[in-house]
């Protein structure tokens, strides 16, 4: 009996292994179906509409602004997009690029990382699908310029970040200076670290918050054509001229100061306009400053990295429903999509015809990242960048927080990027 | 009739063996294949068989950090667990002290960092204890009238922070085998052993540690391995994206990620997982012999 039990149970444990491999109901009625009805299911598909899936990892309200606008305008066209968060969107996309079945057809992402996916041969060129001319007419330069990689597009952009000066309007005593030399006096005065106060705060250690001093000063973490240049004289000067800024603005950390400035231990703090859901929240009286406003002591202004967010295309996708899929692109870099994603979500669109609009014209946040936008650069979106960040900031976390010397650092770190970037080949 | 006997064991463990193939050997031989190609973002699809050409940059480049991961790694091991060992020790006997009202109670509390999520365990200490506004640690300072302190902006107050919260984390299982280990061993000895004149010092090393030692020793080593392939204290407390504390401390999992996950060279970071797996192994091996040894 036993023998016959243990015979049973080990055949139960055997077929479960191969579980997974049955099909899907229904699946064997379809594929029989399948065959010899080509044209019919073209014709069903064609009566259902064509759906394409779009991944992102981004807020999900503002992708619910975008899907509900494209759904809407494509709707007598069959076409139907939907929105799916996946986190660590790059790491998924290297998982299912080239799954036709299981991987999305678009990705909604910021543009840095587009290098990479370029590399690794998942990405449509914009041209493949449509014409890039009639599609672009309408969309800022820097934006453009951010999407592509080796002179080819990759993505249509949709709107773009940068770094504010956000300040409490309630806190803030007397006007936001011009000039960063005024606002470090502005810091010491108003500075008390053992008790907790302080009057600017900004994560000194973080690359992408530091590059507006880096770029202000004519350094650069990395350039073009992928070489770093944290031990660039220009890069030291600006990373030594932020050092005095950091030892006012306590450890730097994103929770840190965010808390800080939230809780209104803070007059001001540089940050991106996805602080402000949290700022709103804690009742503060925000006040909003461009970051091109400000002179450095080389009388340049200070800036910032832009950040694009934009859609890109699977290769398969361009191949497959390659009609469809630029219908898409146009509807999301239409004025609609812009002027929504403004006034429902303040995000600054890349289309410039949505800044004539009056209500538009109104929200001080998006017409100040588009003033930035003037001085700011599109990261870096070539593969090398990936590896960048790292040497950087920990060359930033030396300086600014284990008082490594500034020189010695910065050639340490510049050999540990090249390193890294030697690595990635 | 011989044969199908002999085959019997083997056919009722062929799930089982089928199972471990595909979740864990595997894996290991693909991992193992994929050290001996370039795969890496240029060549995603279209990679190739290049030799042990990753396993030379991993292990003779001297600026590759890997030399110095693995020293500091078998530091880590030593340091957390000579220290476990002996804390864990005295708490138990602490616990099991003849008189002892609501050690229950002690128990319970002992365990709860063991029943945290580790995540949440580890950025919980990061904001309450270690940060500098915020923190615990700072506020007593202030209040005692010093100036704030960042404990993990350089190596060794990192390092110490990570051993402390990995001891915090890690205690209650070794409180627990232990524990349970001196409760197993037999009174009457300790009564003959005092009856003879022995001192705590001798009763320890010749009747309590020899007569744990056997039930202590598997968890020793399960916890050895633990420590030694620890990746999200070091990582979450001084590494973490975006919040570099300025720490530089890289142990061979942290490095092996940063490779992996950052470079996107999977040849290299697969030469550098087959070592570490190698390491593992050989660790194991000597340490079972150690055991096997011992018992006989």
């Amino acid at each position: 009996m036993k023998k016959i039990v243990s015979s049973i149970l080990c055949g139960c444990m055997a077929a479960g292994l191969a579980a997974g491999c049955g099909e899907a109901p229904g699946e064997q009625q379809r594929a029989s179906l399948d065959e010899g009805a080509v044209s019919e299911t073209e014709k069903g598909q064609e009566s259902e509409g064509i759906h394409l899936k779009i991944w992102h990892d981004g807020d999900e309200a503002i992708m619910s602004t975008m899907e509900k606008d494209v759904n809407e305008m494509l709707e007598e066209e069959g076409i139907r997009v939907s929105f799916e968060k996946k986190t660590a969107l790059t790491d998924q996309l290297k998982l299912y690029g080239t799954d036709e079945v299981n991987g999305p057809d678009m990705y909604f992402y910021a543009h840095d990382s587009l290098g990479m996916l370029a590399e690794m041969g998942i990405l449509a060129p914009i041209s493949d699908v449509s014409d890039t001319a009639a599609l672009n007419g309408e969309l800022n330069k820097m934006t453009l310029e951010a999407v592509e990689y080796k002179d080819t597009q990759y993505m249509v952009p949709v709107y773009f970040e940068t770094l504010l000066f956000l300040y409490n309007k309630g806190l803030w005593e007397g006007e936001v200076p011009d000039s960063t030399d005024e606002l470090y006096a502005y810091m010491e005065a108003h500075t008390d670290t053992d008790a907790g106060t302080y009057g600017v705060v900004n994560q000194h250690s973080t690359a992408y918050n530091v590059a507006p001093f880096i770029n202000g000063f004519g350094g650069f973490i990395m350039d073009k054509e992928g070489n770093p240049g944290l031990n660039q004289a220009q890069t030291i000067e600006a990373v030594t001229y932020n050092q005095k800024f950091a030892a006012l603005q306590a450890d730097g950390d994103y929770n840190t100061v965010t808390t800080l400035f939230n809780e209104g231990k803070a007059a001001a703090i540089i940050g991106g306009p996805w602080l402000v859901s949290g700022i709103k929240d804690a009742g503060i009286d925000l006040g909003i400053k461009s970051l091109s406003d400000f002179t450095l002591p080389n009388g340049k202004a200070l800036a910032p990295f832009s950040g694009v967010q934009g859609v890109g295309v699977l290769k398969q996708s361009a191949e497959s429903k390659g009609d469809a899929v630029e219908k898409v692109l146009k509807a999301l870099a239409s004025e609609k999509v812009g002027v929504d994603l403004v006034v429902n979500n303040n995000c600054a669109s890349a289309n410039e015809k949505v800044y004539e609009n009056s209500d538009v014209a109104a929200n001080e946040m998006v017409l100040n990242i588009k003033k930035t936008a003037d001085t700011a650069r599109p990261m870096p979106n070539i593969p090398q960048m990936s590896v960048m960040w790292g040497p950087a900031e920990a060359f930033l976390a030396a300086v600014n927080k284990s008082n490594a010397d500034i020189s010695a650092a910065a050639e340490e770190f510049q050999q540990e990027a090249v390193t890294a970037i030697s690595d990635i080949q | 009739m011989k044969n199908r006997k002999n085959a019997i064991p083997w056919l009722y463990s062929l799930p089982a063996f089928l199972l471990i193939g595909i979740v864990i050997v595997f894996p290991i031989i693909y991992t193992a294949y994929i050290s001996l190609t370039n795969m890496n973002l240029y060549h995603w699809n279209d990679f190739h068989l290049i030799g042990l050409g990753n396993y030379k940059r991993a292990l003779l480049k001297a600026d590759s950090g890997f030399l110095s991961a693995v020293g500091v790694t078998l530091v880590w091991t030593a340091v957390n667990m000579g220290v476990q060992m002996v804390v864990a020790y005295f708490i138990a006997l602490g616990l099991n002290a003849e008189g002892l009202k609501l050690n229950r109670v002690y128990k319970t509390l002992l365990m709860f960092p063991w029943a945290m999520p580790a995540y949440v365990s580890i950025l919980l200490w990061k904001v309450c204890m270690f940060n500098t506004e915020f923190g615990l640690l700072n506020k007593v300072v202030t209040a005692l009238g010093g100036v704030k302190l960042n404990y993990l902006s350089e190596n060794v107050p990192a390092f110490l922070a990570c051993t402390v919260l990995n001891l915090w984390m890690a205690l209650p299982f070794m409180i627990m085998m232990i524990d349970g280990a001196l409760q197993s061993v037999d009174i009457s000895l300790y009564e003959s052993a005092m009856m003879e004149g022995a001192g705590f010092w001798q009763k320890t090393f010749h009747i309590t540690l020899p007569c744990i030692r056997p039930i202590i020793a598997p968890s020793a080593i399960m916890t050895v391995f633990t420590t030694f392939k620890q990746f999200d204290i070091i990582y979450l407390l001084t590494k973490q994206k975006g919040s570099l504390t300025g720490a530089t401390l890289q142990t061979i999992i942290t490095y092996a990620h940063e490779n992996a996950f950052v470079s996107n060279n999977y040849g290299l970071s697969s030469a550098v997982s087959i070592l570490i797996f190698g390491i593992i192994i050989l660790f194991s091996v000597f340490t079972n012999r150690g055991l096997r040894e011992e018992n006989s």
